[in-house]
């Protein structure tokens, strides 16, 4: 069902009556922007239900927790202002803190002029009301609540609190809604339902539903709102739901008395409490009927309102019949469609669970970064680059390079923590152990808490060092200048040459840049995330991850290049070719219960990595005889077992690396500094997007960050 | 929540307020003794109703024996209904006339509100419909901590023009304007009166005393509370019933509407209600009467206001049931479960884990009726199917409409009917 235009509305009447400038912009922008405030477990809850009914949430507010996001994609800003800097047009903010803490920030919301304040918390203290009441009237705000179960729009589809999603709006035609019907506005929330459910069971469209809210001082009271809604061009009818307690429907009954002119729209009051015992508290604090007083009971207010000509009723049968009356039987919807439509919603099986990711979305055959095709980034950019669109979601403008890099190279000067490293110590542990005692790694990152991107470029410059150490490259450092380019430093450390081969620089970055990311699933990335969900420091979490980078996973390569080593100089020894030498290499090691290492792969038949690792290699000149194994192993494997396993990422890096005639040891290598930067994206991410110590079934992430793009 | 006019005047008494000597507080005749009574003193019932003057709980003491005779005479006193169970002592003073002076939240504007009168010492609410001209008040508009000194001023002038005030008087009666609403903002105070200021010879003073304290500005007024004494929160007039303090034990609101001794008469149908939250809690009281009133010719009568909203989890649904199947007036049930923030499905399981209990335990079971609509219907009816396969006995009083072809007030008249037939059968 199509829409109503949000400019055709009961809630954009009621801003453009009190801003009509916001109006102007809204008219324009189609869009009726609001935010949350206070985002404890019913607030970011309901955030997500409102999104999901068509409100647009536009950001949340909440102190400490600034720079982060909710339900992945909306923006938490520290304060009002800060968020009004960046969004000037919100119109509507919801409240949801606590009544303890609740009183500076709806002044606060209410003085920065925003014109709709629906203020879900219960319990205020009435002193506190009374000042944000005064806050209110001075800045001429609607103050729906406090304790208001919010309001809600079904035409345009916009919610602003928790009612469920089951009034129904005037269906202009079979596939399109329409903005008339009845207006309710009600002190109570639970009463809604069955008002509404009344109303829908005769076919009584609702346009606009406002909870004025069940505490004992609110905001806007019928005295307010009643008059505004009378001059709505869209509404049939209005429904007072009144309840014991207060004065605020015998003060409406005077006005509409003394001022008859302003109500021509039809009224009906439906008062609750007609049979409720003096002196007892019934859930609302408003509720309550004192005894000895002449206001507040059902009498008094029944008869003040139908001295003003209104219609008071007491049951939902006389309700029907009264709206039926005034309204002539007119039916808004077709009532089986509605009937339909509300099986349908309670019907719904559950939602699946899931979560968001914006960082890589892994298709079989294809890795996506933030949009762009992993593939293209490895023929296209440099890994400082993909470091920072893995934490950013954009490359960086040409000009912050350079400073980026900096970080990094600067990052290197500092020693290497003392460590003692055991014979056939997994590289993986040993980088580990280091980012845990690296105490100018933990230094830079509590300076630097609130800059990812220098905290990563911090951190490869620290892992480069470490692997100057662990390689023995250590006198290539003196070598390395501040103003180089962090590729040509990296292929120094990696290689222990001085001297720059540009190409096999590059060729080693791409490798690098292959590495980086595969999602939230694989175990490194797991760990991390786990570990940033308890929000461990930066290097503890990457930490963690590189630990969980093993022989079983992402250690592939250096097994790789030793075996399409062994294949080359079996080749060359007994003069064969390297389809036979690797054939009876395979041979051997199935005899000895030995895996071949670099095949295979969870996704991907065909690696996305692998054909521009190929072709890069072949560009630097450096393709030789593994990488041609690299290229037919697929294939003899099957000769010799009957089952395909495609080359994978590992493989081929570990080919080039043995090719390039590096230590086989640098394949893993590779893979791990690569990966430090996903790493890091995952552990930015979770921090910024999740609540701590959440419960992740990482099977339940889904990507949602930028469509696929092509990158120039 | 209201204050004893005791406990009001101590807190007077700590905001600068002069109040006449207090004696002490007895719940019973053997402890007058204890206290040093200077007479004449002023025997008082200590109770949260008003119109206690009327009902004679306040009598004037000239010697030891009187105060005790007083005192066991209150103590046997009802007033409205409720039980008298504490007794004050105070100085009795001469009085040459009294005003009344009175701080609350305006229920219009929401304006604090100065009420003065010349004509304290009787009911405001009479004087206010006798003689509206002789009450005076004042709207602070900004919610100010204090009272400008241009207020007081004025109030004390107009005062001065219809009772003549010694210059002490008058610096007292300033004193008490300007304190009275000093105290209304410090202690969170819904309604802080006091009624009559009386004019003594020398002085004015504060001799009757009534604070109702804003129960959500509780939980900040700790203090105020320890001192005096006030561990829990009060219930609003009279003690809560058996009902009433299980449901609190239960964590959700529940108020009984028959007295605690009602007999159950053969001709009326007793409905018990598990209602949703707070407004339909209400509203559904009076749909059951209405309903009654319309369709029926026996006397249909509901016995309880309940608010079971807000996600109550599965265990505080079966106590809500619970609760009303103990209670020997309820005839039948009548519930519905409209899940918005609260979940059918936990709803049901809440009353089936009730209905098993019960049949396990050979408790009485009462006939539910009831419609469930909303969050997490499927999976609640899915529920609901297995568990009347798995123990159809238990469940055989239980009569759950899924989805909302019928609205409540359909339900409520069928329910009622069904209620009615069972109850003749039973008694034939």
């Amino acid at each position: 069902m199509k829409r109503t235009p949000v400019d055709q509305g009961a809630l954009f009447f009621l801003i453009k009556k009190i801003r009509p400038e916001l109006a102007a912009h809204i008219e324009k922008a189609k869009m009726i922007e609001t935010i949350i405030i206070g985002l404890g477990s019913q607030g970011t809850k309901h955030a997500g239900l409102m999104k999901e009914f068509g409100t647009n949430i536009t950001a949340g507010v909440s102190v400490g927790r600034g720079g982060t996001r909710i339900h992945e994609v909306i923006p938490v800003y520290e304060r009002v202002k800060d968020c009004l800097k960046e969004h000037p047009n919100i119109a509507v903010a919801s409240i949801w803190r606590h009544y303890s803490g609740v009183r500076d920030i709806v002044i606060d919301v209410i003085e920065s002029g925003i014109p709709i304040v629906v203020l879900i918390t219960e319990g205020i203290p009435l002193k506190d009301v009374r000042d944000i009441i005064v806050a209110a009237r001075k800045h001429n705000t609607i103050l729906f609540g406090g304790n208001t179960p919010g309001i809600i729009f079904p035409p345009e589809g916009i919610k602003i609190g928790m009612l469920p999603d089951i009034f129904y709006p005037e269906e202009k035609t079979e596939d399109e809604f329409g903005p008339r019907g009845v207006t309710i506005i009600s002190r109570s929330g639970a009463i809604l339902y069955h008002l509404s459910d009344a109303l829908a069971s005769v076919g009584v469209a609702q346009n606009a539903v406002l909870g004025i809210g069940g505490d004992g001082a609110i905001g806007t009271r019928f005295i307010d709102i009643v008059p505004l809604i009378q001059q709505y061009q869209n509404t049939d009818l209005i429904v007072i739901a009144g309840e014991i307690g207060g004065i605020q429907e015998e003060y409406l009954a005077e006005d509409i008395a003394a001022h008859p002119e302003k109500y021509q729209i039809p009224m009906v009051a439906l008062i609750s409490g007609a049979n409720a015992p003096p002196g007892k508290t019934m859930g609302h604090a408003g509720a309550i009927i004192t005894p000895g007083q002449e206001y507040g009971t059902f009498k008094t207010k029944k008869e003040a309102l139908e001295k003003a000509g209104v219609t008071v009723v007491n049951s939902q049968y006389e309700l029907v019949k009264t709206v039926q009356e005034i309204l002539e039987g007119w039916k808004y919807f077709s009532i089986k469609r509605y009937q339909e439509k509300m099986t349908k919603t309670w019907e719904e099986p559950p939602k699946k669970a899931e979560w968001a990711t914006l960082i890589t979305k892994v298709q079989p055959n294809n890795l996506i970064i933030a949009g762009y095709p992993l593939k293209e980034i490895i023929k296209k950019k440099t890994f400082t680059e993909t470091a920072y669109l893995l934490i950013k979601g954009e490359f960086p403008q040409t000009g912050e390079i350079k400073e980026l890099e900096k970080i990094a190279l600067k990052a290197i000067e500092f020693s290497v923590p003392e460590v003692k490293v055991h014979e056939n110590e997994d590289i993986s542990k040993t980088i580990a152990k280091l980012l845990l005692l690296d105490e100018a790694l933990a230094n830079y990152c509590i300076q630097e808490n609130k800059n990812p991107t220098s905290q990563l470029m911090f951190c490869l410059g620290r892992v480069a060092r470490y692997l100057s150490s662990i390689l023995e490259n250590d006198e290539v450092l003196v070598h390395i200048d501040n103003n180089q380019p962090f590729s040509h430093a990296i292929y120094q450390i990696f290689t222990g040459e001085k001297s720059i081969d540009d190409k096999k620089a590059k060729l080693l970055e791409s490798m690098i840049v292959a590495s980086v990311d595969h999602g939230v699933t694989p175990p490194s990335a797991q760990a991390t995330i786990i570990a940033a969900t308890v929000r461990a420091a930066y290097e503890v979490a990457v930490a963690q991850g590189v630990s969980a980078i093993t022989d079983v996973h992402g250690g592939a390569g250096a097994k790789a290049a030793e075996f399409f080593k062994k294949c080359a100089t079996l080749a060359r020894n007994k003069n064969i070719d390297l389809a036979e030498a690797t054939h009876e290499n395979i041979s051997i090691y199935m005899k000895e219960g030995k895996r071949i290492q670099g095949l295979g792969h969870r996704f991907h038949t065909k690696d996305p990595r692998r054909d521009v690792l190929w072709i890069k290699a072949k560009h630097a000149g450096v393709a030789g005889e593994c990488v041609q194994i690299s290229k037919i192993i697929t294939d003899v494997f099957n000769r010799v077992r009957g089952i395909t396993l495609p080359i994978n990422v590992d493989g081929v890096i570990g080919a080039i690396v043995a090719d390039l005639g590096l230590n086989p040891i640098i394949a893993k290598a590779v893979f791990i500094y690569g990966r430090i930067a996903g790493l890091s994206a995952h552990y930015f991410e979770e921090i910024a997007s999740q609540p701590q110590m959440r419960r992740i079934n990482f099977s339940e992430a889904v990507y949602k960050g930028k469509k696929v793009r092509k990158l120039k | 929540m209201k204050l004893y006019e005791h406990e009001s005047k101590k807190v007077f008494e700590i905001h600068g307020i002069p109040i006449p000597k207090q004696y002490g507080v007895v719940h019973s005749v053997n402890e007058v003794e204890t206290l040093d009574l200077k007479f004449p003193v002023m025997a008082k019932a200590a109770v949260l109703i008003g119109g206690r003057g009327k009902a004679g709980g306040i009598k004037k003491a000239n010697s030891l024996k009187e105060a005790k005779d007083i005192t066991a005479k209150l103590l046997k006193l009802r007033i409205k209904e409720y039980p008298v169970e504490t007794v004050f002592f105070e100085e009795a003073l001469e009085e040459r006339g009294a005003c009344y002076v009175g701080v609350t939240t305006d229920p219009k504007t929401f304006n604090n509100m100065l009420v003065v009168s010349a004509s304290g010492g009787v009911e405001i609410e009479e004087v206010s419909r006798m003689r509206p001209e002789a009450i005076m008040r004042w709207e602070i508009v900004n919610n100010d901590r204090v009272l400008q000194n241009s207020i007081i001023e004025e109030v004390v002038s107009l005062i001065s023009q219809e009772i003549q005030f010694s210059s002490k008087q008058k610096e007292v009666f300033s004193s008490i304007i300007d304190n009275v609403y000093r105290t209304y903002q410090d202690i969170d105070a819904k309604l802080c009166e006091i009624n009559p200021v009386l004019i003594t010879p020398e002085t004015v003073i504060a001799v009757d005393a009534k604070i109702v304290l804003d129960d959500n500005g509780l939980y900040r007024q700790s203090k105020l509370l320890d001192s005096l004494g006030i561990t829990s929160r009060r219930h609003d007039i009279a003690e809560p019933t058996p009902n009433e303090k299980k449901a609190i034990n239960h964590g959700f609101p529940y108020v009984d509407l028959l007295p605690l001794i009602t007999s159950k008469e053969k001709d009326t149908l007793y409905v018990g209600l598990v209602p949703g939250g707070a407004g339909y809690g209400i509203f559904s009281i009076d749909e059951v009467v209405n309903i009654g009133n319309e369709f029926f010719e026996e006397k249909i009568v509901p016995i309880n206001f309940m608010d079971s909203g807000g996600g109550p989890p599965q265990n505080q649904v079966a106590q809500m049931f619970h609760i009303l199947m103990d209670y020997p007036l309820t005839d039948i049930i009548i519930t519905s479960r409209f899940g918005g923030i609260s979940s059918c499905d936990i709803f049901i399981r809440g009353l089936i884990q009730a209905l098993r209990e019960r049949y396990r335990n050979n408790q009485h079971i009462v006939p539910v009726y009831g419609r469930m609509v909303g969050t997490d219907l499927p999976s609640a009816k899915n529920y609901l199917e297995k568990a009347k396969k798995e123990t159809p006995e238990a469940l055989q009083s239980m009569h759950i409409e899924v989805g909302n072809e019928k609205i409540m007030a359909d339900i409520i008249k069928e329910g009622i009917k069904r209620g009615l037939e069972i109850k003749k059968e039973v008694s034939a």
